[in-house]
């Protein structure tokens, strides 16, 4: 198991819309991953966009050019 | 940064644990702590260590027989105690994980592909890691350049884990100058490790 690190969690209301996330992310060359929604945040099933707490700018505008609904931001110790 | 070099090379457990707890109190401010090390449960105590005091760790297998860990100290938090260098037996199981294809379940190929990067990176969190990941098929393109689980796949190599992809598939698919990470193996070895197995996990 890799060491806890503080993240930047962001939930979507649609697995289509963490896939997004993803594209739009990955093609502006911000930092971060999708990954399985932390069950501390949620014990169903989905995917989170997990990202440096640093980064939360660059993530927040992203989604929102990207007309990206979120559905819960969270910084968790993962 | 200041960097800091740690050579553990030809130490068991928990002299490495040791040198780097060292190490990390010697710090005076931030520096990026590279802790070389021989064997896999090594970069298993000193994951450990760097997880204890919240300390952001990658590590990566760079030839058989020698890790490096990357420890970034900038991070570290106040709140850290110094503990007793703890050992653990290896952690890795008599699991073997077979993943045949890039994407996970059948249905959607896209959502499939975004599953299956969810399945390794929370594969590396468990606590029981498996001993083998085979890729077969189009699960070759997994372990090549440009994947995205190849973090997660590192850093279980690291650990131990043996990555192996077949050479047939990656010959297949035009990749075999493109795997980054774990060994080539063949139809024989892939039977062997199948059979002999105790648990056999097929996401």
């Amino acid at each position: 198991m890799r060491p806890k690190q503080l993240r930047l969690i962001l939930t979507f209301p649609t697995t289509m819309a963490a896939m997004a996330m993803e594209q739009i992310c990955l093609a502006r060359g911000i930092p971060g991953r999708l990954i399985p929604v932390p069950t501390s945040i949620t014990a169903g099933c989905g995917m989170a966009w997990s990202a440096p707490p640093d980064a939360r700018a660059q993530v927040l505008d992203a989604a929102q050019e990207g007309g990206i609904c979120v559905d819960g931001l969270y910084e968790l110790v993962i | 940064m200041e960097q800091i070099l740690v050579n553990a090379l030809g130490e068991q457990c928990p002299i490495p644990v040791v040198k780097t707890l060292k190490a990390l109190q010697a710090l005076t401010g931030p520096a990026c702590v590279e802790v070389h090390v021989d064997n896999e449960t090594a970069v298993q105590n000193v994951t450990r260590l760097a997880a204890n005091k919240q300390i952001p760790v990658r590590s990566e297998k760079l030839e058989e027989n020698h890790f490096v860990l990357y420890l970034d100290a900038e991070k570290a938090t106040e709140a850290s105690q110094p503990e007793a260098p703890a050992c653990q037996p290896d952690r890795r199981g008599d699991l073997v994980v077979a993943v045949t294809s890039d994407a996970m379940g059948h249905g959607s190929e896209e959502l499939g592909r975004t599953l299956m990067k969810g399945f390794l990176y929370a594969l590396s969190q468990q606590e029981e890691l498996p001993a083998t990941i085979l890729f077969y098929n189009g699960g070759a393109k997994l372990t090549t350049q440009g994947s995205l689980s190849l973090e997660d796949l590192k850093s279980m190599e690291a650990q131990g884990v043996q990555i192996l992809t077949c050479g047939a598939c990656l010959n297949y698919y035009g990749l075999t100058e493109r795997l980054a990470v774990g060994g080539v193996t063949n139809m024989y070895a892939i039977v062997e490790t199948l059979t002999k197995a105790g648990r056999v996990v097929k996401p």
